[in-house]
């Protein structure tokens, strides 16, 4: 299938659109913690960092096939969440984010210097195993998971200990348990995306998952609407390939950047897509239809 | 409901208008690559941040590289074309160094990329230059693996201008030895700094090789403020000077501890301790420390190319002097026309033979051979010392040392 692809893009685009595929998985994970459940995490790129370097120490030093290695990196980045989140999920608010961000700092400093990591110099000479067909297919695969836990009982259960965490308490609802998988989830996510990334890039360093990173991820969710896919999916899209379409004005690059980030929360404050349901505008009539019915039948 | 439907349709077309202009703004820049792409122009990339962390080695070495390429221009350009240098800024990001390198490579068609100035970007840069066939040289990566891959096997399109620690220390260690007469030396090494233990182990070496005794080997981390103990167990040795391969922090304060305790002794060390903080760190107790680097600009001892280089640069840049990024962005875009010189050829499969023949070629920062194992054997080294100037401390080119 990559071979198609070959034949129509040049690598340059190909590259383009296999870091975005990346960024999605790793997004639509944060979106999961941030979006649904409402948990304000600012060390995502620390799980996406464990992915990376997990997946990429499999298959360098101990010989593993990718796909072993890059559900391995996944489940690594989720223990680490689940080792985290222990102490870190008992707060909310402001003082999880801060907690989260301090915990995201401690992992890449951790990398930093052990030795299998290569600490300050990096980790070379992984194999390049991902390519955008992979990439693409795992973004649906991501996509089609999002969906499904947005409307099964997990979900629900996700959106009811964001809107009110007491309440969903007092119907039932282990609010830790919930908010723990769910944050396992989403850094599971994470960390897959970090396996595609360091197999794509080829060479990783602490210094590239910093907060830097962990905020980028952010803004991809935030901007694009926080708790809905499509809107996180578009949020990524524009942020990622937005820097790249800008080099043609060079020295202002960042700078518009930074104002089209500005500008679009100004619009929209919720995000691109937030508050927005794609579903009840493509099908339209659906609804009306409903709508008609009840309506007769009521009157 | 209409609310929310006008609403996603100024989304949409938000989207779409950035979008579009995104494309319109690229297609723009692929018409003015196609205008300049007459067969008259030979591209040379330049792969660098301008912006982020490591901005000041990108704008330095851009700035060596526009002044060799207006210089071959103004004479007449290579083989007949013109020499165009193409600008990317990756920010200083290492996944944006792929796609740069990609964007170069695949966008603008160049045929040379020059840089990464840091290792990391190199290394990142260097596996996609070599699938495409596109010579690339750094200006600036001294790290392992980037002119061969990891299972040792060379690199036929990557090449780098730098001063290899590994070249530059035994020349280094046989000045200490012959004509500061240093007999007995202490190594003091940061052993959570990788930098810092690499250098240990050449230094290590070269002092065997040229019968130095090392009297005390002493240890110290990153970060460190009190070098008390350490000072305390080199000073009984009666060492001649002190080998120091960690950073300039580090570096200031062990001098000041050491003359606190009254040992009228001298150190050396790497590029690491080459900053002002070595000094604001060291004051008065540094001047006298010695720190050896590829490239010093010293219009007073400089001479031929070097010095017709130094004056043209300070006179562009209101009398500043240029440093080593500069120099070494210089002679990768001079090595690239030469190469294409005597090539006759600018295609990278061709010319990429002739940067192989590479023997004693005289750049601004001194002469390059290019070795069998394709790193750079690279002379001189420039050892710098720490001394009282018209503006305080600063370093002045204490001696340039052949490497042979």
């Amino acid at each position: 299938m990559n071979q198609i692809f070959e034949s129509i893009l040049d690598p340059y685009y190909m590259q383009v659109l296999t870091l975005l595929g990346i960024y999605i998985i790793a997004a639509l994970g944060l979106n999961l913690i941030t979006g649904a459940t409402g948990m304000f995490s600012f060390g995502h790129a620390a799980y996406f960092a464990v992915g990376a370097y997990g997946a990429a120490i499999l298959t360098v030093n101990f010989g593993f096939p990718f796909y072993i290695a890059l559900v391995a990196g996944g489940l690594m980045a989720s223990l680490a969440a689940i080792i985290i989140g222990f102490p870190a999920l008992r707060l909310t608010g402001d003082y999880l984010g801060i907690v989260t961000l301090g915990f995201g700092e401690i992992i890449r400093v951790v990398f930093l210097n052990m030795k299998i990591t290569g600490g300050a110099i990096g980790l070379s000479g992984i194999a390049k195993e991902t390519n955008l067909s992979i990439v693409i297919v795992l973004v649906m695969v991501t996509v089609y998971i999002m969906y499904a836990l947005d409307n099964s009982r997990f979900g629900r259960a996700l959106v009811a200990i964001r809107e009110d965490d007491i309440a969903a308490e007092s119907m039932g609802i282990n609010v830790m348990t919930y908010k723990m998988k769910a944050f396992a989830l989403g850094c599971f996510f994470a960390g897959i995306a970090g396996g595609l990334y360091s197999h794509l890039i080829l060479y990783i360093n602490p210094s590239d998952f910093g907060f830097a990173k962990s905020f980028e991820f952010l803004c991809f969710v935030v901007l694009g609407g926080l708790g809905s896919i499509p809107g996180v999916i578009l949020g990524t899209t524009v942020l990622t390939l937005a820097p790249e379409f800008l080099r043609a004005v060079a020295d202002y690059r960042m700078m518009i950047y930074g104002a089209l980030m500005v500008f679009m929360m100004i619009i929209r404050p919720k995000g691109l897509l937030g508050d927005v349901n794609l579903h009840r505008i493509f099908f339209k009539k659906k609804y009306q239809k409903q709508a008609n019915r009840s309506t007769a039948a009521g009157g | 409901m209409k609310k929310k439907s006008i609403l996603l349709a100024i989304v949409t077309i938000l989207a779409l208008t950035l979008v579009t202009v995104g494309c319109g703004g690229g297609g723009g820049e692929d018409t003015t690559s196609t205008d300049s792409n007459d067969e008259a122009a030979i591209k040379i990339g330049f792969l660098g941040a301008t912006t982020g962390g490591h901005a000041y080695y990108g704008i330095n070495t851009l700035a060596g590289m526009k002044m060799a390429a207006d210089e071959l221009n103004e004479a007449g350009g290579v083989i007949g074309k013109q020499i165009e240098i193409v600008e990317a800024d990756h920010g200083s990001k290492l996944s944006e160094g792929a796609t740069v390198a990609q964007k170069l490579i695949q966008r603008d068609k160049v045929n040379a990329i020059v840089g990464d100035p840091t290792t990391g970007i190199t290394k990142i840069a260097a596996p996609i230059a070599e699938d495409n066939q596109v010579v690339q040289i750094s200006a600036g990566a001294v790290g392992d693996y980037v002119v061969n891959t990891e299972d040792g096997k060379l690199r036929e399109f990557v090449y780098r201008n730098t001063l290899l620690n590994a070249v530059a220390v035994p020349p280094v260690v046989k000045y200490l030895k012959d004509e500061l007469g240093w007999n007995k030396v202490a190594v003091v090494t940061s052993m959570n700094n990788d930098y810092s233990v690499g250098l240990t182990k050449l230094f290590k070496e070269a002092l065997n090789d040229a019968g130095v005794e090392i009297v005390a080997d002493e240890s110290i981390q990153d970060g460190d403020q009190n070098f008390s103990a350490q000072v305390t167990s080199i000073k009984p040795n009666n060492p001649d000077g002190i080998v120091f391969t960690g950073y300039y922090t580090e570096g200031g304060l062990f001098m000041k501890e050491v003359r606190k305790q009254g040992l009228d002794i001298d150190m050396v060390g790497g590029d690491g301790l080459l900053a002002e903080t070595l000094w604001e760190m060291g004051g008065e107790a540094v001047n006298g420390s010695m720190v050896y680097c590829g490239f010093a600009a010293d219009p007073t001892m400089a001479e031929g190319k070097t010095k017709a280089f130094i004056e043209n640069y300070s006179t562009a840049n209101d009398g500043a002097l240029p440093d080593m990024f500069v120099a070494q962005g210089y002679d990768a875009v001079m090595m690239l026309a030469d190469a294409m010189k005597a090539a006759e050829s600018d295609d990278p499969v061709v010319f990429k033979e002739e940067i192989k023949k590479f023997e004693d070629w005289q750049g601004v920062s001194g002469t390059i051979t290019i070795r069998d194992d394709h790193e750079p054997l690279k002379s001189p080294v420039y050892l710098l010392e720490v001394a009282e100037g018209d503006n305080g401390q600063q370093f002045k080119v204490k001696a340039v040392i052949p490497v042979k």
